[in-house]
């Protein structure tokens, strides 16, 4: 009855809004949706995805992710190349390309985009490190790179930062080569710098507009944005001195059969213009797409059933307009933490019991219908240091065995054993799944107390270590199980991401030996055997890899989901001819 | 001549409507679901599994069930022990400050006056629902918690009103009397002006308790009530997910629960309100 009570209000909605013609079958143009306002377009403060996505648009840097490859793979973007790195790791040698430009801009003399040299790179970074300038991305070069810090306290009490300074890390060697050199070997280094926080700025515009410089983005990338003003909408053009730079030719095993590299070779980007709304509540989210006004959008949780039937299934309804499902694994691990200061959790098979007492195939259907992966150990699918063949003998649900462990672990059908309090999130899907997890654990005499926290309050009681348990998901930084392992390493203990308190010696030396090494099979085979290591140690009880849901018009070509997705936009494609015949439907 | 006593009056005006006689026979309904579920004679199986998860109300669940499989109705029943537990235990502690402050106010005047006038603006000038989030954050959570911040905050309206009316009758004849014969202040106040004036608590409280009732809903349901327990709260909070699904009976059990005892306790306050100070009738 509520179906039918929502479906008529849709109805009338559509009713009154079906005479806007919005559509354009003249020029390529790619509808999407941001679902937060933007706070501005400097990258120095790219801390969220949403911004981040739309800086990746007008600005670049020296790497990127390849748009079909996986696991991702870091391609040179700016950079021409992989950067040089010397023997002991710590100085890398970067050449630039030649013959890019800015876009043009008022900035400039004449009005047009000059050439994209070494030394912008180094005003670039400086920027991050301005004390002036308070950037959000600061803590990704802090204390990493030679003489940055101390340029930086120099000019903390000052009036101004001066940008003239020699810095004994950020060295020019000519107009196309410069060099950095870390104080300590920090092999995820590449990977800041394919983050929006490093993307590249020039002098000219940041000086010319001054203040407004965040409404005025001036980079080299693929569109451009002549002003960004706070409304509900943002509409970049093709950048017509964009350099030449081509759709890949090659990706992953089938990107080829599913029609990826259709576009091979073809000079990028591919679309004359992107049109982005701002809408943050998911039903008009919903409706917009439905009325064929994004071109792609996220599932709203809410409209799962609508959407996708039997949790896999497109709806007849959008499958006969062509609307394509795109289920997407994320880098990212649920759990349910221990606090390993509380000696009660020093007993391995108490842990062991709680954990295979939790009927996981039960939690997957009720709460990601059943779309999630039930995670072995710390590293999710699509990461180096993951085997496929691996399964952890503890998440399998057996309560027979559960009740054996707790036996031995000195429990037997739970007597003397305190209840257990464990600290969530107040959101609805996170009490509930405490209250799954409870429930499951009763079966074995096991008490769990539920306590319901805001964001922040979870947060200071973690870092202050006043849990006993706690549960939350991680999502990955960038690429790098390092970003996963490093969870469970003692020395980032409370107030460190290490919120379990988890200290084990023999990990510890792996993964110091591992986050020095290059990415390559030695590294690969450090992390499978740690990732394993703890996976029967169970210092969290391993929850999910969860997955999201896109939905794609018929039209749009090239998409392949990409967790870091900022650079992703110059890829796609929209064809005009499916456009026309389609949108009838609609 | 009618001779009989006040309460005798007012108790013959509210049987004779009916629809307070209903509203009184409803909330006693209540108390008694409540008693027996604190008793554990009813809904003590509320945690195990009846059925399926989330299974349409049917012959054998009246009421459905919820995401794993628990029974609805028992998860009401069990709702409503929290909810009639905190209208009690807010009022037990709301009554007495309120009465109190508001006697001593309203007969010294003077100091005393500006005293408790001054608290009760303040505390009535900070928006209720954030006085009470902040007591529950600083008391932590759980049932308890929610006991004393909602009689921490109920009271002022009630001091108020005793405040108002002992100001009026401390200077009638009565009282006058009562001094002339040598009556100290707690003996005119206590023993002369209060009962005169307590047919407000009567009446107050059947309002406040439903106050009491709707603040536990929003508390749970904001995930700072009662943890670990069935609350109408958080039932809503469950069906705010299952709606779109089309799973509507968690939020039918848990609102026609509260709709019933709210609008029962409301038609009883009215009532209440004419029966015992019938020169307000109307008004």
């Amino acid at each position: 009855m509520i179906k039918s009570i929502v479906s008529f209000l849709f109805g009338i909605f559509f009713l009154f809004s079906s005479c806007s013609k919005d559509r354009s079958f003249d020029e390529r143009e790619l509808h999407l949706i941001s679902p937060e306002k933007i706070a501005g377009f400097d990258p120095i403060h790219a801390s969220d995805n949403y911004s981040a996505n739309e800086m990746g648009k007008v600005y670049e840097g020296l790497f990127e992710f390849h748009p079909l490859k996986r696991p991702y793979e870091l391609v040179p973007n700016l950079a021409e190349s992989l950067p040089l790195v010397s023997d002991d790791g710590l100085t890398y040698s970067f050449k630039i390309r030649a013959g890019v430009h800015f876009h043009d801009s008022p900035a400039f003399k004449d009005g047009k985009g000059r050439e994209l040299k070494s030394d912008d790179f180094l005003y670039s970074l400086k920027r991050l490190a301005d004390p002036k300038l308070q950037a959000k991305g600061w803590w990704l070069l802090d204390d990493k790179i030679v003489g940055l810090n101390e340029w930086r306290n120099k000019y903390v009490a000052a009036e101004s930062s001066n940008y003239g300074d020699e810095i004994e890390g950020l060295r020019k060697i000519d107009d196309y080569t410069f060099s950095i050199k870390l104080k300590k070997p920090y092999p995820q280094f590449l990977y800041a710098l394919a983050m929006p926080y490093t993307f590249v700025v020039a002098k000219e515009a940041v000086e010319h507009f001054a203040k407004e410089f965040l409404n005025h983005p001036v980079g080299t990338g693929p569109f451009v944005l002549p002003v960004f003003e706070q409304t509900n909408r943002i509409v970049y053009t093709k950048n017509p001195t964009f350099r030449e730079k081509f759709y890949p030719s090659e990706g992953e095993e089938g990107d080829d059969k599913s029609g990826l590299l259709a576009d091979a070779g073809k000079k990028i980007p591919l679309v004359d213009k992107i049109i982005v709304d701002i809408i943050v509540e998911s039903q008009p989210k919903w409706l917009s797409f439905q009325k064929a006004k994004a071109d792609l959008l996220e599932i709203p949780k809410d409209n799962f059933d609508t959407a996708v039937i039997a949790g896999k299934d497109l709806s007849p309804e959008l499958r006969s307009k062509g609307i394509r499902l795109f289920a997407n694994p994320q880098l990212d691990v649920t759990f349910f933490a221990f606090n390993h200061d509380d000696p009660l959790f020093k007993n391995k098979k108490l842990r062991q019991a709680m954990s295979i007492a939790w009927n996981r195939d039960e939690a997957n259907k009720l709460f990601y219908n059943k779309a999630a992966i039930e995670a072995q150990s710390v590293i999710p699918p699509g990461l180096g240091g993951y085997r496929k063949e691996f399964k952890n003998p503890y998440i399998k649900f057996d309560i027979d065995q559960a009740k054996k462990l707790l036996a031995e672990a000195g429990y037997p059908q739970g007597k003397g054993l305190p209840e257990i309090k464990i600290e969530t999130r107040n959101e609805t899907v996170a009490r509930q799944l405490i209250e799954h997890f409870a429930k499951n654990l009763d079966r074995i005499g096991i008490k769990i107390k539920v306590s319901m926290n805001t964001w922040p309050e979870l947060i200071n009681k973690v870092t202050k270590r006043q849990h006993q348990m706690y549960t939350m998901a991680w999502g990955a930084d960038y690429p790098d199980a390092e970003n996963f392992l490093g969870l469970l390493y003692c020395p980032y203990s409370s107030p460190g991401s290490n919120g379990a308190n988890y200290c084990n010696p023999d990990f510890d030396n792996l993964f110091k030996m591992a986050t020095v090494l290059q990415d390559g099979l030695e590294r690969n085979t450090l992390y499978e055997k740690m990732n394993e290591m703890v996976a029967v140690d169970v210092p969290w009880i391993f929850g999910f890899n969860r997955t999201k849901f896109y939905l794609s018009q018929a039209w749009v070509r090239n998409y392949k989901f990409m967790e870091f997705n900022h650079s992703q936009f110059q890829y796609l494609n929209v064809d005009l001819e499916v456009k026309k015949e389609l949108s009838k439907k609609f | 001549m009618n001779t009989n006593s006040l309460w005798k009056d007012a108790f013959f005006r509210l049987t004779k409507d009916k629809l307070a006689v209903a509203s009184l026979v409803i909330v006693l309904a209540y108390f008694i679901i409540a008693i027996l579920s604190s008793l554990g004679l009813i809904a003590s199986g509320w945690s195990q599994e009846v059925g399926a998860s989330n299974l349409a109300p049917s012959i054998d669940h009246f009421f459905g069930t919820d995401i794993f499989g628990r029974s609805v109705i028992m998860k009401v029943i069990r709702g409503t022990q929290v909810a009639m537990s905190v209208g009690v235990a807010a009022s037990l502690i709301a009554i007495p400050i309120g009465v109190t402050l508001g006697a001593l106010a309203g007969y010294f005047g003077g100091w005393v006056d500006d005293f408790v006038t001054w608290l009760y603006t303040t505390f009535s000038s900070v928006p209720n629902i954030m006085l009470l989030i902040s007591i529950t954050l600083i008391l932590g959570k759980g049932i308890f918690s929610v006991y004393v911040a909602l009689g921490l905050t109920s009271w002022v309206h009630l001091c108020r009103l005793i405040r108002g009316e002992v100001l009026k009758h401390r200077e009638r004849e009565y009282v006058q009397a009562a001094a002339a014969i040598g009556g100290g202040h707690l003996r005119k106040l206590f023993r002369h002006i209060l009962p005169n004036v307590s047919h407000i608590i009567i009446i107050n409280t059947s309002m406040q308790f439903q106050v009491a009732i709707k603040s536990e809903v929003i508390l749970s349901y904001l995930g700072l009530g009662v943890q670990g327990e069935p609350s109408w709260g958080t039932m809503i909070d469950d069906a705010k997910l299952e709606l779109v699904r089309g799973v509507w009976w968690q939020l039918a059990g848990a609102t026609l629960a509260m709709f019933f005892i709210l609008l029962a306790l409301n038609i009883l306050g009215d009532a209440l309100r004419d029966a015992l100070d019938p020169k307000l009738k109307g008004k």
